[in-house]
């Protein structure tokens, strides 16, 4: 009907600062389920288009455990197996470039991968910028990318002449790829026989990749493969980086969770804000009811007016959450670009993103909004002539109280099984459970606060506490709002704190060293071209350097799963490096390095394998199968989020034939001069194309600078969410001071001043205000440690630390905003004129 | 024509021991087109008996007829339509609706029972017009004095037609002046326009120019008079006559 539509309208435009502040309330919580929804998944495409730039719909690969070369016959073997639709070989190895072409490229090698055209094309998605992909029919001819093209001025038609078994061969670029080069992992592609007529390979190919047919296990069929191909092969995880997709995912559902609860404050905030208009407009309503309103149309009325203020709130969210998602961006772009070499481009709006935010916007200001509707509905004419009852007596519902119970004990469970999107469902379990039993907690918890309140304000206390007990559900009401605004408050300063400290110590346990010589991608593992033993000479021989220790990498395989296995010197290492230790003796350990087979494992391969101090373990190595004894469980820096094994350097090159550096630490005297220092190495790294050098106090600054903007970030968003908390305290305190306008009245005719009128509200906020930090520092601990914890399931082995500075902040945000909250409505009780409030009744 | 009937209409409010008789087995009727005014001190039970026949309320016995169908056995939805297009109400407060024009709450019962707006306000207007009000349509009830709400109030009860004006004590908030203009206003109301009124007051002055009085006390009717017009000299009778209750 129109005139609710214009009522609604004007109802709300003369209300204008509580409309606003409701309705952004709505906006945030839109606003943060948006717009983190649109920027993750662009990250991921970045992360994808990078690194998996190549990656089709490859299910499966393989590899000899030698990572040498086998025939191409065992591809026999593959299209044996049942469940296997597709299957090819391809042969891939580092060629080195020609003097003049490396110094023009920045590389001294590229990886040249020779592959079954038609096969191959059909595989992998080769996107081309111009030119075509390589046919069958191509002899010497090649693919390379946009970057690579771009840097040796190479178009279609050019040649490029490599070294060869035979001397050169001579390539024709037929295509190039509009793919983003990472630098250090440079790919190739020729017709797979010219790739072995180049190393004089006939026959032989390196990598074997598969794709299963559709409704099969991909585990399943891998490990048929792995058994129909023998045991001198192994699988290779099928994407590089899922780990990293794995935690971004899990970003993903963090990030929703934080929408959904703003959200949830949002239909706290509409719920408070139209109980506030309902208890204010009750002779309005009523009246409306006497001239012939049915039901039907009251409730409409609030409904209505909830319903504007829905798609306001959702339409302002909707581009404040695109604005956030830019803002995010920028901020991290520099990081990703700088660390990860990725090109992020815009954040992706998608329809079903689109959809839940604005269905969820709508659908919480809604149901927001039905209670108090629905009350109005039962606002009886007389009531339009009848000044307010004194409110009656509540109780709290004990049914509603034992459901909260059985709620947080399943959270409970939720939490105990150790999966995120178990423990992420239990966290809105938990905050249900915690909301449904807060009517019942008020009484207790208001005494117990009321008397420590009774040391301040005497009198006023005991008059503000039984104010709360006689309607606990209404106290619930604001309480749990704050509760909600708190909790979050909390858990992204514990998260932060967690993460904060745990990069840190990270940094100072595996990063001591003052300079580092490392390839630009070596974050990425794989693809990397290492240094023969000069370089650490040279380096070791600059004046002022006191110490240098390197990193060496090789594969292994257990039981199928791949394994990045880094080889130290156990006796320069830890004084330069070390690791970050969870389980074991570092002292021990490193000692057990030197004499026999032993490896510490990082986090995540302990917590994939369920690997324990003293286990022995067999790795598949490229001498064959040998045993190892796990002597710690520790991680350093770069590798915290691959599977990986620290093992000795002698021990890599017995059974890895791994002697290359990939990364070189460099300490330097005390008091030796840096930048000296700094300018030779810089001259070393130069005949290096792959390495870049890095000062050390640098990367740390860097480091510290870009979790500096993400706290700060993350602090902007804590504060947004305590604001609606605030309205939502002060909307519940207004209503009561309406409520009570005779009692208030009654108190000033017998004598009270206004300071005393003024001191009960103040006491009724502060005990509300301390209800909601209580609960919602419960709330927040809950939260922010299964979001840590959540981290480490994914791969980020973070250790939970308990916010100590967090709860003050909650503590300090909580009595604050109970304060601030009772300014406007005992200002508006201790106004009251006496003879109009004793009228009012 | 009897257009109201009540039969042994009995309100208690509350029970037990606490439990107010309000209204005592009243009878009463009213006919079409007369102008009734029902006086007595506070307490006596007046406004229950309003809200009884106005169908606000529901009664703990007895019954009201309105044109012989029985009000107290409808649906509340019912009584919402019944309240939209046959009987208007004028409280002592006025009760408009803060946030719409004198036009749009004149309006109000036609928008609510799904008249187009155009036709609503054109109807709303006439009878503002009508009123003394027609210089003031777009005015919000803060910008109006009291006597111009209680116009807007009586226009919005006039404005489906009703068969019924309830009033009760619709000067009690206004000035002498405003008060006899009122009082004067629902005398032109029942004559000129022939709706029928049942007035509640305490006011002499105001009862005077109804057709019929009927004096309350603690819940009964006790008594009920005549009068044959309007003046100073009916007033002060009546003024007597409620001293001695
Ligand atoms: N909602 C109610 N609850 C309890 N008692 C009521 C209520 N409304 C009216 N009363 C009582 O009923 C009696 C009649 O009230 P009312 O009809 O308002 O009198 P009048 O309008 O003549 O002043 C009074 O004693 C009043 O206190
Ligand atoms: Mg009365």
């Amino acid at each position: 009907m129109r005139v609710q539509w214009t009522m609604a309208l004007r109802y709300l435009r003369g209300r204008k600062l509580r409309t606003a502040l409701t309705t952004l309330a709505v906006v945030f919580g839109v606003a943060v389920l948006f717009g983190m929804n649109a920027l993750l998944p662009t990250m991921l495409q970045a992360f994808r288009q990078t690194v998996l730039a190549t990656t089709g719909k490859v299910d499966l690969v393989f590899t000899s455990v030698t990572d040498g070369p086998f025939s191409a016959e065992r591809l026999e073997a593959v299209w044996g197996v049942e469940g296997i639709a597709e299957v090819t070989g391809s042969l891939r190895r580092n060629v080195l470039l020609p003097p003049d072409l490396a110094g023009q490229a920045g590389l001294n090698a590229v990886t040249l991968v020779g592959v079954e055209p038609e096969v191959a094309a059909r595989l992998r998605h080769y996107p081309l910028k111009v030119g075509r992909f390589l046919t069958a029919d191509d002899s010497d001819a090649m693919v390379i990318s946009k970057g690579l093209a771009e840097k040796l001025a190479l178009s279609t038609g050019d040649t490029l002449t490599l070294p060869s078994a035979t001397g050169t061969t001579d390539f024709e670029i037929v295509g190039i790829l509009d793919v983003p080069s990472i630098p250090g992992v440079e790919e190739v592609f020729v017709p797979l026989p010219a790739a072995q007529r180049l190393w004089g390979m006939p026959g032989q190919i390196n990598v074997i990749e598969a794709v299963v047919k559709p409704g099969v296990d991909r585990d399943k069929a891998e490990q048929a493969v792995l058994a129909a191909l023998g045991e001198m092969f192994k699988a290779e995880p099928p994407e590089m980086g899922e780990e990293l997709i794995a935690s971004l995912q899990m970003g993903e559902i963090a990030f929703a969770l934080f929408g959904v609860m703003a959200l949830a404050i949002g239909a706290f905030i509409i719920l408070n804000t139209f109980r506030t208009v309902v208890v204010e407009r009750r002779h309005d309503l009523g009246m409306l009811r006497a001239i012939g309103a049915s039901r039907r149309v009251v409730v409409g009325l609030i409904l209505v007016e909830s319903l504007l203020q829905g798609v306001l709130g959702t339409a302002i969210g909707l581009t404040a959450g695109y604005g956030l998602a830019w803002l995010l961006l920028l901020t991290v772009r520099s990081v990703m670009q700088h660390y990860l070499r990725m090109e992020a481009a815009a954040p992706i709006i998608t329809l079903p993103n689109l959809l839940t935010a604005t269905i969820l916007g709508l659908g919480a200001t809604l149901a927001g909004g039905l209670w108090p509707a629905l009350s109005a509905g039962r606002v009886t004419p007389l009531e339009a002539l009848r000044p307010v009852a004194p409110g009656a007596y509540e109780r709290a519902a004990k049914k509603r109280g034992i459901a909260g119970a059985v709620l947080v004990v399943l959270a409970a469970l939720a939490l105990l099984t150790g999966n995120f999107n178990m423990a992420a469902l239990g966290t809105l379990l938990f905050l249900t459970g915690l909301v449904l039993m807060a009517p019942a907690l008020v009484g207790p918890l208001s005494r117990l606060f009321g008397r420590l309140l009774a040391l301040i304000f005497a009198r006023e206390g005991r008059l503000a506490e039984g104010n709360l007990v006689r309607q606990p559900n209404r106290a619930a009401v604001t309480a749990s709002a704050l509760m909600v605004g708190l909790a979050m408050i909390l858990a992204i300063a514990g998260m932060v704190t967690s993460i904060f400290d745990g990069f840190m110590s990270y940094i100072d346990h595996s990063l001591r060293a003052d300079f580092l010589l490392m390839p630009a991608s070596l974050v990425l593992g794989g693809g990397n071209v290492g240094a023969g033993p000069e370089l650490v000479e040279e380096v070791r021989a600059v004046p002022g350097v006191t110490g240098a220790t390197t990193l060496r990498l090789g594969t292994a395989a257990v039981d199928g799963l791949t394994l990045q296995v880094i080889g130290v010197d156990p006796e320069t290492y830890p004084r330069l490096s070390g690791l970050a230790f969870r389980y074991g003796d570092p002292e021990e350990a490193f000692v057990a390095l030197e004499r026999e087979r032993a490896m510490i494992v990082n986090g995540v391969f302990a917590a994939q394998r369920r690997v324990r101090l003293g286990d022995v373990l067999t790795l598949q190595t490229p001498a064959g199968k040998r045993a190892y004894r796990v002597v710690g469980v520790g991680s350093d820096y770069l590798n915290a989020k691959l599977v990986t094994a620290y093992i000795s350097q002698a021990n890599l090159e017995r059974d890895f034939y791994q002697t290359a550096d990939l990364l070189v630490m460099v300490e330097a005297a005390e008091d030796a001069d840096t930048a000296a220092i700094q300018a030779r190495l810089e001259e070393i790294v130069r005949k290096y194309p792959s390495f870049v050098l890095t000062e050390w106090r640098s990367f740390r600054e860097e480091q510290e600078r870009v979790f500096g903007q993400s706290v700060y970030l993350l602090n902007v968003i804590g504060v947004m969410f305590a604001l609606p908390s605030l309205l939502a305290m002060v909307n519940t305190l207004t209503i009561s001071v309406m409520e009570r306008t005779r009692e208030i009245g009654v108190l000033r005719a017998v004598g009270s001043t206004r300071r005393q009128i003024r001191r009960i509200v103040a006491a009724e906020s502060l005990l509300l205000g301390a209800l909601g930090t209580a609960f919602g520092i419960l709330a927040g601990l809950w939260l922010g440690y299964v979001l840590v914890t959540g981290m480490n399931v994914s791969g980020f082995a973070i250790p939970y630390y308990f916010p100590y500075t967090g709860i003050l902040v909650a503590v300090a945000v909580g009595l604050l905003i109970g304060v601030g909250a009772a300014v406007l409505p005992a200002r508006r009780a201790a106004r009251l004129d006496i003879v109009a409030a004793l009228r009012y009744e | 024509m009897t257009l109201i009937q009540t039969e042994n209409l009995t309100k208690i409010y509350g029970s037990g021991e606490t439990a107010v008789v309000a209204l005592d087995r009243v009878n009463m009727a009213l006919k079409q087109g007369e102008f009734l005014a029902v006086m007595g001190p506070s307490g006596c039970g007046k406004s229950t008996l309003l809200h009884l026949v106005g169908g606000l309320d529901r009664p703990t016995e007895g019954r009201v007829l309105l044109d012989g169908r029985d009000l107290t056995a409808l649906r509340d939805d019912d009584l919402a339509a019944l309240r939209r297009r046959r009987i208007g109400f004028v409280f002592q407060f006025y009760n408009l609706i803060p946030v719409l024009t004198a036009l749009e709450n004149a309006a109000l019962p036609l928008l609510l029972d799904g008249v187009k707006p155009a036709e609503a306000h054109r109807r709303a207007a006439e009878w503002l017009q009508r009123l003394g009000m027609g210089d003031r349509l777009h005015y919000r009830p803060d910008q109006l004095s009291g006597g111009q709400q209680q116009r807007v109030a009586i226009a919005r009860a006039l404005v489906s037609e009703p068969d019924l004006i309830l009033a009760d004590e619709p000067t009690g908030n206004l000035d002498s002046r405003a008060g006899d203009e009122i009082a004067a206003l629902l005398r032109r109301i029942s004559s000129e326009w022939g709706r029928t009124i049942l007035l509640v007051t305490h006011d002499p002055r105001v009862a005077a120019h109804a057709d019929r009085i009927l004096f309350m006390k603690d819940g009964r009717i006790i008594d009920e008079t005549r009068l044959a017009g309007t003046g100073e000299g009916e007033a002060q009778t009546l003024r007597e006559r409620m001293e001695a209750l």
